[in-house]
């Protein structure tokens, strides 16, 4: 018991996730600032011949979810291929649906002012990947 | 001397004799819930063998232990594997068999669990995000199997029991203190004046949220309120069992709102929380739903359909002496 309380102690004053089981317990542990904007990521696809159509981004859909995508994010813009995995893995997880022939990532953003949403979304397209 | 002093009274408070019936049911919940979690709320983890191995990016742990990059063969080995085994130790505690194996059996299988429970949970976290309820719970896995195979309706108090429903509590009350030290520490002090549940409701939040959004001092209030009471859990082992009851209670209901507002349950630590409970009344409930509670009665009978060697006397003031049990500590 004292092993792991002195392990679980120094995970949270100096750790990281990586450190699981014994990282900090972080959720929801940033603050956000009232005035900005509070993004999502979120995935389009499209079929031949059709147009984009917004798509799961659960990991029952794509094997993976939006909050461990956006933990990925920058290695997706650097590898827009991987949107290709998801296509792939959606595929398997789903082989009586149709194959996606494309997929986009975009973010959604919400702008914030004092702690209000605005009403405004801006979407913007962060990678792309055709088959 | 006074750290050793104080090490000596911690292990004291630790090992104080706890009803093993409680501990008991505590074990089958644990165990019940294994199954709900894997096959029904966290199943995470099965849908990654559909997933390229690219994607995976493996915790410390995974690194430091040669665990492999998550195949649909190594998901379905964690998976049906901890499965197996959580069906396999809640069969044993409710039928209790006789003999030595059974006795040998049940801790063997418990540790096997909670690794393979323990893989599959690196398997989920291990592409870009940790959830952190699940620390408490991985701590019951470890330590219930220490509890050895006890009866549901043994009458005894034992050390053992105390130190698994102890070790548990430990773990639920670290959660709670850590989580604010960690709103501390990445958020720093202003965390309680920002807009962080503002972010959660515009994210996830249900209708019954939404109309925050307007009054943005009731989600301030509340991340002042979570800080203060994460930060105060600590004190429910200093206060009467009575307040101590009721603090449980309070953080059902937290998790109750935070549950209809943005749809978010912490549920491995919900069951956490049962270490605190008087959950032996559960077994003695169905018993005097069998007959009348007699004050000082005879010992109760067994329930029908239970063979009477596996149950005589367990409940009486001075039980059949139990077989006992080696315990790993």
């Amino acid at each position: 018991v004292v092993v792991v309380a002195v392990l679980l102690t120094l995970g949270t004053w100096v750790g990281e996730d990586d450190h699981f089981p014994f990282g900090p317990f972080r959720m929801y542990a940033t603050a956000t600032t009232p005035t900005g904007a509070v993004s999502v990521l979120a995935i389009e696809v499209r079929m031949p011949g059709g147009p984009w159509r917004p798509a799961d981004l659960e990991p029952h859909s794509v094997g993976i979810s939006r909050a461990e995508l956006e933990g990925q994010f920058r290695r997706v813009v650097a590898e827009p291929e991987r949107l290709g995995m998801l296509a792939d893995a959606h595929a398997r997880l789903h082989p009586d649906e149709r194959r996606w022939e494309a997929v986009r990532l975009l973010r959604v953003g919400r702008r914030l002012v004092d702690g209000r949403p605005t009403g405004s979304e801006q979407r913007t397209v962060l990678a792309q990947w055709a088959r | 001397v006074g750290p050793v002093r104080a090490l000596q009274r911690f292990s004291a408070w630790l090992h104080a004799p706890l009803p093993e019936s409680r501990a008991a049911v505590f074990a089958v919940a644990v165990y019940a819930f294994l199954l709900l979690d894997v096959l029904y709320l966290h199943p995470i983890s099965s849908y990654r063998g559909a997933l390229d191995g690219a994607w995976y990016q493996p915790l410390l742990v995974g690194r430091i232990l040669p665990l492999p990059v998550p195949t649909e063969t190594v998901v379905a080995v964690s998976m049906w594997g901890s499965v197996s085994g959580a069906l396999a130790a809640v069969a044993l505690l409710l039928l209790h068999p006789p003999g030595r194996w059974a006795r040998v059996a049940f801790p063997v299988l418990g540790w096997v669990t909670a690794a393979l429970w323990f893989e599959f949970q690196v398997v989920a976290f291990s592409y870009g995000k940790v959830d952190h309820d699940r620390f408490g719970y991985l701590l019951a896995l470890c330590v219930v199997p220490a509890l050895g195979l006890v009866r549901l309706r043994s009458g005894r108090l034992s050390e053992n029991a105390g130190w698994v429903l102890r070790t548990v509590q430990l773990g639920v009350i670290a959660t709670y203190f850590y989580a604010a030290f960690a709103k501390l520490r990445f958020g720093g002090p202003e965390w309680v004046n920002s807009a962080t549940v503002a972010r959660a409701v515009i994210r996830r939040g249900t209708e019954l949220a939404e109309p925050l959004l307007q009054m943005p001092w009731t989600l301030v209030a509340t991340q002042w309120s979570i800080v203060a009471f994460e930060l105060a859990a600590p004190l429910v082992l200093l206060v009467s069992e009575r307040w101590r009851r009721r603090a449980v209670a309070g953080w059902y209901s937290f998790h109750a709102v935070t549950y209809a507002m943005i749809t978010i349950a912490f549920w491995p630590h919900l069951l956490c929380l049962l270490a605190f409970l008087p959950l032996e009344r559960l077994v003695r409930l169905r018993f005097a739903q069998v007959e009348p509670p007699p004050r000082t009665g005879p010992a109760l009978r067994p329930r029908p359909y239970r063979s009477p060697e596996t149950a005589s006397g367990q409940i009486s003031p001075a039980p059949a002496p139990v077989p006992s049990v080696p315990a790993g500590r």
